[in-house]
C-alpha cells in the first residue's frame, strides 16, 4: 500500500468516524487500516496535516487528529 | 498603557507571609513593572480556584505552530469575562540545550522574546527538562517560533503523543564519575530523531533520560520509558593512600558534605563496609579489598571516598526500560534489559534497540499505555523476545524469586513427551 492509498483511506475513515467523534488517536486509524505499516499511517497522517486535511488536538499529554473545523468546545476556536 | 487592574486575593496574600520567596510575590513584582494585566488575571484566577477548589482552566486544543504536533499547550480560563487577560494562555514548550548549560546572552534573548510575546513568565525547567514558557496567546505563536528557530537557534520540545525532549545529566563537562559523554549522546539522541519529537507518532509520551553514572543525578530509573544509566564493566579504581587519608580523618568524607554537624571520626567499617548492598568489601587495617564481580554498582563507596574510589575505566552504559509515574497503577522503575553496552557514536547498536522497541510499542500498545505498561501486559519474556533482545541470567534476581523466563518445549532436548514406562522402570509408582 502505497502513501497516498493509505492517506485516502485515512480521510475515508475519519469522515465516517467524525459522525459520532471528533476526534480521534493515531492508533484508532491503525487499527482501521490494518494492511498498512504504523509507520507509514503516521506518516501519511502527518502529511495530511502539512496539507490542511487533518489537524492536531493536543492535551498536552495526549495527541489526536480531527477534520479541520470539526473542533470543539466553543470558545477554543476562535480568538 | 492602561491601567493594571489588581484582583482581591487574600488567601495568596496568606502565601507572602513566610521567609520563604514566594511565587506570588515575584508574579505581582514582575506585572506591576511590566504592566502586565496577565500577572494579576492570573493571580485573580488562582484566588478562585482556591476558593472552589477546582480548577478554572480549559485544558488542551489545536493550538500549535504549523507542521508540528507538539512544544504548544493549549490553555484557556473557563473565567473569560473575570480574566481577559489570560482568556488564552498557552505554554511553550523549548528543547533545552543538553545538560541546561546557557550562555547569559542566549537566556537574555530568550526571555526578551518572551516579555514582548508573551505573559513574560517562565519555568525554569519543567519536569521533563524543557524550558516552559507560560502564557500567550494563538496568535503569537508562530511569531515566537520564527524567532526560537531563526534568531536564537532553538526549537520547540516534546509533548502529547511524541518522543519528549531527551535530558541528560552535567555528565563529562563537570562530574569526573561520567562513565559516558551524556551531553553528545543526548544531542545524537535529539537530532536523528526530530520526526518523533515533533510529530505524533506513538500511542503516547516516550522519555530518554541519560545519567552518566549510577548515581543517576537525572533519576532516569524512576521517569524514563528509556534509561540509560552509564556504567563500567572492569574494576573499581583504587587509591589506598587515599583510603588510609581518609581513615586518618585527612581528607573529609563525602567531600565535606555532611560537615555543617559533629558526627564523630570517620569510620570506614560502620560508613562503607558494613553498608555495601552486596558485602563485597574488605578492610583489613591496612588495605581496602573490593571483589569486583559482586559489585553492584550503587555508588555509596564511592560517594563516601571520592579521592579514594573511582569508577573502572573499561565503560558503557546499562539500558532500562519502562519507568513511568502515573495517576493509575502508581510508579515504577525501569528494568534491566541490557546490562552493558558500548555507546560510542553513531549509536547504532543504541538506536536499533531503540526501534525495535518503538516498532513494537506502535503496533501493540494501547491508546495512553506507557511502554512500561505494555512489559506488563505482555510479559517481560515475550517482551523481551519481541523486541528482539535475549534473556540473560543478570535479568533473574536469584533462583525462584522471579521467574519469569520459562523454557519452551523446543528449547528442551526431548522436548516434554517422555516415555512413562521407561520413567517407572527407574522410579517405580
Amino acid at each position: 500500500m502505497d502513501i497516498e492509498e493509505v492517506k485516502q483511506k485515512i480521510l475515508e475513515f475519519m469522515e465516517k468516524k467524525a459522525k459520532s467523534k471528533s476526534k480521534v488517536y493515531l492508533k484508532d486509524m491503525q487499527r482501521a487500516i490494518p494492511d498498512a505499516k504504523p509507520m507509514l499511517i503516521k506518516k501519511a497522517a502527518n502529511e495530511l496535516v502539512k496539507e490542511g486535511k487533518l489537524e492536531y488536538f493536543s492535551t498536552g499529554s495526549t495527541v489526536m487528529y480531527s477534520l479541520p473545523g470539526q473542533d470543539l468546545e466553543k470558545g477554543m476556536t476562535q480568538e | 498603557m492602561s491601567e493594571i487592574k489588581k484582583h482581591d486575593t487574600p488567601m495568596l496574600e496568606y502565601l507572602k507571609q513566610e521567609a520563604w520567596p514566594s511565587f506570588v510575590d515575584d508574579i505581582e513584582q514582575y506585572g506591576e513593572k511590566h504592566k502586565k494585566q496577565a500577572c494579576f488575571d492570573l493571580l485573580g484566577q488562582l484566588e478562585l480556584s482556591y476558593k472552589h477548589k477546582e480548577t478554572h482552566w480549559k485544558h488542551g486544543g489545536i493550538v500549535g505552530v504549523f507542521g508540528y504536533g507538539g512544544g504548544v499547550i493549549g490553555r484557556y480560563s473557563d473565567q473569560q469575562e473575570k480574566f481577559p487577560a489570560i482568556w488564552a494562555f498557552h505554554t511553550v514548550r523549548v528543547n533545552q540545550p543538553a545538560s541546561k548549560f546557557y550562555h547569559t546572552a542566549a537566556l537574555r534573548k530568550l526571555c526578551e522574546m518572551w516579555d514582548n510575546r508573551g505573559s513574560g513568565m517562565t519555568n525554569m525547567h519543567g519536569s521533563t527538562g524543557d524550558i516552559i514558557l507560560l502564557g500567550t496567546t494563538t496568535e503569537q505563536l508562530e511569531p515566537i517560533f520564527f524567532d526560537l528557530t531563526h534568531q536564537m537557534k532553538m526549537d520547540l520540545g516534546g509533548s502529547g503523543s511524541n518522543l519528549r525532549t531527551p535530558a541528560c545529566c552535567v555528565g563529562k563537562a563537570r562530574c569526573e564519575w561520567s562513565c559516558i559523554d551524556t551531553q553528545e549522546l543526548c544531542y545524537d539522541l535529539t537530532m536523528t530523531y526530530q520526526d518523533e519529537l515533533h510529530r505524533p507518532a506513538f500511542p503516547y509520551k516516550f522519555k530518554f533520560k541519560i545519567s552518566g553514572c549510577p548515581n543517576d543525578c537525572v533519576a532516569a530509573i524512576a521517569r524514563a520509558d528509556f534509561s540509560i544509566i552509564g556504567t563500567w564493566i572492569d574494576d573499581i579504581r583504587i587509591d589506598q593512600e587515599a583510603v588510609k587519608a581518609y581513615v586518618g580523618g585527612e581528607l573529609k568524607p563525602n567531600a565535606g558534605a555532611h560537615s555543617d554537624r559533629d558526627w564523630g571520626p570517620f569510620d570506614i567499617q560502620k560508613e562503607v563496609i558494613d553498608l555495601c548492598p552486596t558485602q563485597c568489601m574488605y578492610w583489613d587495617g591496612e588495605k581496602l579489598h573490593i571483589n569486583n564481580k559482586e559489585c553492584n554498582r550503587c555508588m555509596h563507596c564511592i560517594n563516601v571516598m571520592p579521592e579514594a574510589l573511582r569508577p573502572g575505566t573499561d565503560t558503557g552504559a546499562t539500558i532500562l526500560m519502562g519507568a513511568k509515574a502515573p495517576i493509575l497503577e502508581g510508579a515504577q522503575l525501569s528494568t534491566v534489559m541490557v546490562p552493558f553496552i558500548r555507546l560510542e557514536p553513531p549509536y547504532d547498536e543504541l538506536k536499533e534497540i531503540v526501534e525495535n522497541v518503538w516498532m513494537f510499542w506502535m503496533e501493540e500498545g494501547k491508546n495512553r499505555e506507557r511502554l512500561g505498561e505494555l512489559m506488563q501486559r505482555v510479559g517481560l519474556a515475550n517482551f523481551v523476545e519481541t523486541v528482539k533482545l535475549k534473556h540473560i541470567p543478570q535479568m533473574v534476581r536469584e533462583p525462584r524469586s522471579n521467574p519469569y523466563v520459562f523454557w519452551k518445549e523446543e528449547e528442551v532436548p526431548g522436548g516434554w513427551k517422555r516415555d512413562i514406562k521407561e520413567f517407572r522402570k527407574r522410579h517405580p509408582a
